[in-house]
């Protein structure tokens, strides 16, 4: 009798194994371009019209408002690859923060209460800051908190970070809906409960170049991005999380204290969510309970389409920008297409990657049985 | 008007609640073979979606449920396939599906409405004929009781019927023994001769089409309308992700959660009539904000969490080998 049987292979070259990868976004997007025929939509014009996230008129003539399209996507772009890189530090350790959402949210309330509260505090540089701090501190208390349990008790972390989310998001809402004394995040002048903007206060500087004005935020996240990568690639503390993630036992057996590693890094990742949610609020306006635009989520599919490298998280960040941008796009020319079908084809190709990723860690081997 | 406050508020209880049993049901049988699917959200969704759409097309409510459950065990399916034969990891995949199942449902209901035009629920006269409310003789009559739990419409039933038989099949036989050893110690089980594989499998596919009934119930209960800015499930399926921790893993106790965590969904509609029926008792409501009843469930199970992680982990219920692939040569 003949018996197939999966074997781990030895590892393929990176060139094989980006080709995989190739393929799979391929077969995704093609796909993708099946479902659009069905529903009547040239998946060409399609594709080109997300590809070029609406810089591109119907004439095919660069838009007069190409640069604002720019700085939408730069929008887009900063929370996510932000939170991606903060969700791979902690998963590299094998923990599973999917807490994104909640911590994103915590750290934008954080950030909204310092101006809403006390108004502008010295300077615009000197409030942002506090945001920021303040943004970071809330989301890291948030995170501790599930790295502290997980630590101490052994508490399932993966679902109390999902738990935390939906608290955090029900508090949002709560904030949104309760007018009282105390809700200094509420419009003051509107009769109906309506998040007031933090824009009131302070705005994030921004490069002008032309037209065009490029924001910090993007400058400051590029450069927390090298940092990460340093710090995961180069420094002990990375080093100390890549043991853990391997193995507990290992880490404890060269004497290093896991539970502080553990707590210290979950610090590290929320607080890094938080600041992504404060860089949100400053460039997307008042607070709501879409604010994160899914980024939570998002950004654990872009860590694990990266494998976890920086560098990696930084280039696929940009591609699921473009994609979920871009589809918000062309459902304005493409009627008949929802913009979630964003969605869809995210899911599509995470698939078709998980896929390429068995077919270059294991092989499929045929054996004879008696 | 306190009594059919009391009544309108049981009632309600039942019928907004249910489709959260079927979810918690459908995701016990994926846990307790060690498989954490957080794909709940989006399983249900596609249920949902092809079964309202089969149901009405084809103008009847038993090939509804057929296409919610089949299309519902395709995510299934897929988490299995993805999980169980690639070793893919579980939270990206279940993740995966909730995103993947609400791109469609959203992809294929916006495409549908737009280009085919949005079936009915009413033009489908069968499906809304079964929808109809099917009192129990006798019982229904019962005052108060009757009308709040045994005059509802025949998913109700079923999804209890479901919830009883999982729990029977769980604790009293030898498949569900073997299901249970699957999902504490699959190293162990697999010496013993259970196929790993196909019980991870059987289940999976099994718990997905459960969760597909509740999906199809949610449309249905809302009459079809199609919903382009929330979908149909709006957090449900998540819920029921947290109803398999209060309930602990057991179908029975999960009846008991759905009624606890549904009396505060309830209460988000309920809040003010209550309080005008029983400005006594329970006048005190009135001070806390509708948004507290959304978060107390998420609250209870987080607390929930952590008890049963403080205690001896032998009582939590929690199978060990939940969230871990099982491959065969690591052993």
């Amino acid at each position: 009798m003949k018996r197939y049987h999966i074997v781990k292979r030895d590892l393929l070259t990176p060139g094989r194994r980006i080709v995989f990868y190739l393929l799979a976004i391929a077969a995704a997007l093609l796909l993708g371009a099946l479902l659009l025929m069905m529903t009547g939509v040239n998946p060409l014009s399609y594709y080109f019209k997300m590809l070029t996230i609406g810089t591109v008129t119907d004439s095919g003539e660069l838009s007069r408002l190409a640069y604002k399209q720019v700085e939408n996507l730069i929008k887009v772009f900063v929370p996510l690859v932000l939170t991606s890189v903060a969700l791979s530090v902690a998963f590299k350790m094998k923990f599973w923060n999917i807490g994104g959402e909640g911590q994103f949210l915590v750290g934008a309330v954080a950030a909204a209460f310092i101006p809403l509260k006390f108004g502008v505090i010295g300077n615009q540089a000197l409030t942002l800051l506090l945001m920021a701090a303040a943004a970071m501190a809330a989301a890291a208390v948030w995170g501790g908190i599930v790295a502290l349990l997980k630590v101490r008790f052994g508490t399932n972390e993966t679902l109390m970070t999902l738990m935390f989310n939906y608290i955090a998001l029900y508090f949002v809402a709560l904030l949104g809906e309760e007018k009282a004394g105390w809700n200094v995040f509420l419009d003051p002048e509107s009769q109906r409960p309506l998040f007031r903007s933090v824009w009131d206060f302070v705005t994030m500087p921004a490069i002008t170049i032309g037209k065009f004005s490029l924001s910090w935020s993007l400058l400051f996240v590029l450069v927390l991005c090298i940092l990460v990568y340093f710090y995961l690639k180069k420094t002990k503390h990375g080093y100390e999380i890549s043991v853990v993630g391997d193995s507990i036992g290992t880490a404890k057996y060269a004497g290093m204290k896991v539970g502080r590693i553990i707590v210290r890094t979950m610090l590290l990742s929320s607080a890094l969510i938080g600041l992504a949610g404060f860089f949100k609020l400053t460039s997307a306006g008042p607070l709501s309970t879409s604010l994160t635009d899914s980024v939570g989520w998002t950004g654990i599919v872009v860590a694990w389409l990266a494998k976890l490298d920086t560098v990696g998280i930084v280039i696929t960040s940009l591609l699921i920008s473009i994609l979920r941008f871009g589809c918000s796009q062309a459902s304005v020319t493409f009627g008949a297409v929802d913009s979630r079908f964003a969605d869809l084809l995210q899911g599509v190709i995470l698939f078709a990657v998980l896929a390429a990723d068995f077919v270059i860690r294991f092989k499929i081997v045929k054996k004879e049985e008696a | 008007m306190g009594v059919e406050v009391l009544t309108g508020f049981l009632y309600s209880l039942v019928v907004y609640n249910i489709p959260l049993l079927y979810g918690t049901v459908g995701e016990i049988f994926n846990e307790k073979t060690g498989s954490l699917n957080l794909g709940v959200e989006g399983t249900m969704a596609v249920g949902s979606l092809f079964g309202y759409l089969v149901g009405c097309w084809c103008n009847s409510l038993l090939l509804g449920i057929l296409a919610a459950m089949v299309f519902a065990g395709l995510c299934g399916l897929l988490f299995a396939f993805f999980t169980v034969t690639l070793q893919a990891n579980q939270n990206v995949t279940g993740l995966t599906i909730t995103t993947l199942g609400l791109g469609i449902y959203y992809f294929v209901g916006h495409g549908v409405n737009k280009n085919l035009g949005w079936p009915s629920m009413q033009a489908a006269a069968n499906v809304a004929a079964g929808w109809k409310a099917q009192p129990i003789p006798l019982l229904s009559d019962i005052p108060i009781i009757g009308k709040a739990f045994f005059s509802h419409n025949i998913f109700v039933y079923l999804g209890v019927l479901i919830a009883v038989l999982s729990w029977w099949y769980m604790k009293y036989t030898k498949a569900g023994l073997r299901m249970r050893a699957v999902g504490e110690n699959p190293a162990a089980a697999d010496s013993c001769g259970v196929n790993i594989n196909r019980y991870k499998y059987a289940h999976i596919l099994l718990g997905s089409a459960i969760m597909g009934i509740g999906g199809y119930y949610m449309a249905l209960n809302i009459s079809g309308e199609y919903l382009a800015s929330t979908g149909w499930i709006n957090g449900y399926g998540w819920i029921a992700v947290a109803l398999v921790i209060f309930a602990k893993w057991n179908p029975a106790r999960a009846l008991l959660g759905t009624f606890v965590f549904g009396i505060f969904k309830t209460l988000e509609v309920y809040n003010d009539s209550i309080v005008a029926a029983f400005p006594k008792a329970f006048g005190w409501l009135n001070a806390i904000p509708l948004k507290v009843y959304t978060a107390l469930p998420f609250i209870i199970t987080a607390v929930v969490l952590f008890a049963g992680s403080v205690r001896k982990k032998s009582k939590s219920n929690q199978p060990a080998a939940v969230g871990v692939n099982y491959y065969r040569e690591d052993r």
